[in-house]
């Protein structure tokens, strides 16, 4: 039994063996791109909204709604980031119930680079609201003394990410393909249903921890940083 | 579980693809869809609202010109009731006048034709009163009706000659004037009954064919004779008389019948 679709070659391309991770990401990248291409390519004021269109606006809005809550503020950057990881992320789970489609989100590597991402962006949204010198005076705040463990916490943050997120959706698949071996008629679907669940509060929650660090990270700085902020700059 | 670091770099890469691509065909195309339907939606209203104002002020003068015809209706009406109003009375007035007219024309018809019909009858009298005295002097008398009309003229005059006298002044002539020529005979008898009776007047004899059957002397301001109009006269005065006398009897019948 593979516990991950990285060990699943497709085929080679160049000498890089393009396994079922990526393979699937690119189904899924395929799926929400077309979607939205489908339903916004005749997207005129003067056209009334079709039903598709009401619900990926009913989607979107709640993505910035969201976001709006926590940061308090609405940053269009920040929707494009966190919205496409929660809606790579819960495609992708929704999709583990498809025979045959091994989800990305099983994949430690997709979790993982999903939370290099996250890591990634976190001071570069943060350098982009405060400057550099301000994003970095968080890490010796409130002394310090406290460089090391800021940097260990910022670097856990990013390693439970990436393994909460491996973890349930991993699980899940791997508790619905084991009870469908002992009990294959009720089981697999009552766990492929609660997997369903999970996957939704799982993308949810990976979403919204990404949005919560990205926003304490660009939140408006104390006065001296803010004076420090606009010195350098 | 291990980590497949090309799948990794893979999945980064994917991932950034995968924003820009949800940015260029989802995100912005949704939210700008949004901006512009709120957009669309705020200039709707403010259109809306502008339209209401308009409509609300329309409302108001539509309700001040209904109000002003309202008013100027029943001025109207009034006014169009006074005109009908002098109309009828001018009608009325009119009418009245041309009954009274009318009536006044009826009552000069009646009155016209009650003068015809006297006339008539007084005519129809005359001569019926003529025939009966003619044939009745020829029969009882065998005399004419004028030798006794010349008798009776002589007679008064005998009686009234003094009067005449004095009533000439100085005229010295007498006019016996009749409806037709007398005979020689009565022409005789009347000028020698005058030259005894009024010495140095001389008589003249005159015809006028509009009188009645009859002979009058005048001599000045005084006439002597006899004509048949005066008995009719005295007749439709008796008939008259006898007409009222029957009238007020048929009034007391009906009275006391009631």
């Amino acid at each position: 039994m593979e516990l991950t679709p990285d060990d699943t070659i497709i085929f080679t391309l160049g000498g890089i063996a393009i396994n079922a991770t990526i393979v699937n990401t690119w189904v899924i990248m395929a799926l929400l791109t077309g979607v939205s291409v489908l339903i916004t390519r005749n997207l005129r004021p003067d056209v009334p909204p079709n039903r598709w269109r009401t619900t990926l606006e009913v989607i979107v809005g709640l993505i910035q709604s969201q976001i709006e809550e926590i940061s308090q503020r609405r940053d269009g950057r920040l929707l494009y980031f966190t919205g496409t990881l929660f809606l790579f992320i819960v495609v992708s789970n929704l999709l583990t119930v498809v025979p045959g489609f091994d989800s990305p989100t099983a994949s430690l590597s997709t979790t993982a680079a999903l939370s290099l991402s996250v890591l990634v962006a976190v001071p570069m949204f943060g350098i982009g609201s405060r400057g550099v010198r301000g994003y970095l005076r968080t890490y010796l705040e409130p002394s310090v003394f406290m460089l090391p463990f800021n940097i260990i916490g910022e670097v856990s943050r990013g390693i439970s990410l990436a393994i909460r997120l491996y973890g349930n959706i991993m699980s899940g698949a791997v508790i619905a393909a084991i009870l469908l071996g002992v009990a294959p008629f009720f089981f697999p679907v009552v766990m492929d249903m609660l997997g369903l669940l999970t996957g939704v509060i799982q993308a949810y929650i990976f979403a919204i921890l990404a949005t919560v660090y990205i926003s304490s990270a660009t939140a408006p700085a104390p006065p001296d940083d803010a004076k420090n902020a606009k010195e350098q700059t | 579980m291990s980590i497949d670091w090309i799948t990794v770099g893979a999945q980064i890469v994917n991932f950034l693809v995968l924003i820009w691509l949800l940015k260029r065909f989802l995100y912005r195309p949704i939210l700008d869809g949004i901006d512009a339907r709120e957009k669309e939606i705020s200039e709707r209203m403010a259109e809306a609202a502008k339209i209401r104002e308009a409509a609300e002020t329309a409302e108001a003068e539509h309700k001040a010109l209904i109000a002003k015809l309202r008013a100027g209706q029943a001025g109207a009406l009034d006014e169009a009731r006074a005109a009908a109003e002098a109309e009828r009375d001018a009608i009325l007035a009119e009418t009245r006048k041309r009954l009274a007219r009318e009536e006044a024309e009826r009552e000069a018809q009646r009155a016209e034709e009650a003068r015809r019909f006297t006339a008539e009858l007084h005519r129809s009298g005359a001569e019926a009163l003529l025939s009966l005295t003619r044939k009745a002097l020829s029969d009882l008398a065998d005399e004419t009706l004028e030798e006794r009309i010349v008798a009776h003229t002589v007679t008064r005059l005998r009686e009234v000659a003094d009067e005449l006298r004095d009533a000439a002044g100085d005229s010295r002539e007498a006019v016996v004037l009749t409806r037709a020529p007398l005979s020689p005979e009565a022409t005789e008898r009347l000028v020698n009954e005058a030259a005894s009776v009024l010495p140095g007047f001389t008589l003249r004899f005159d015809t006028d064919p509009s009188l009645g059957p009859g002979l009058n002397l005048r001599l000045g301001g005084a006439q002597v004779g006899w004509t048949l109009d005066s008995y009719l006269d005295g007749l439709e005065a008796v008939l008259e008389d006898r007409a009222g006398r029957a009238a007020t009897q048929v009034t007391q019948g009906s009275t006391d019948a009631a």
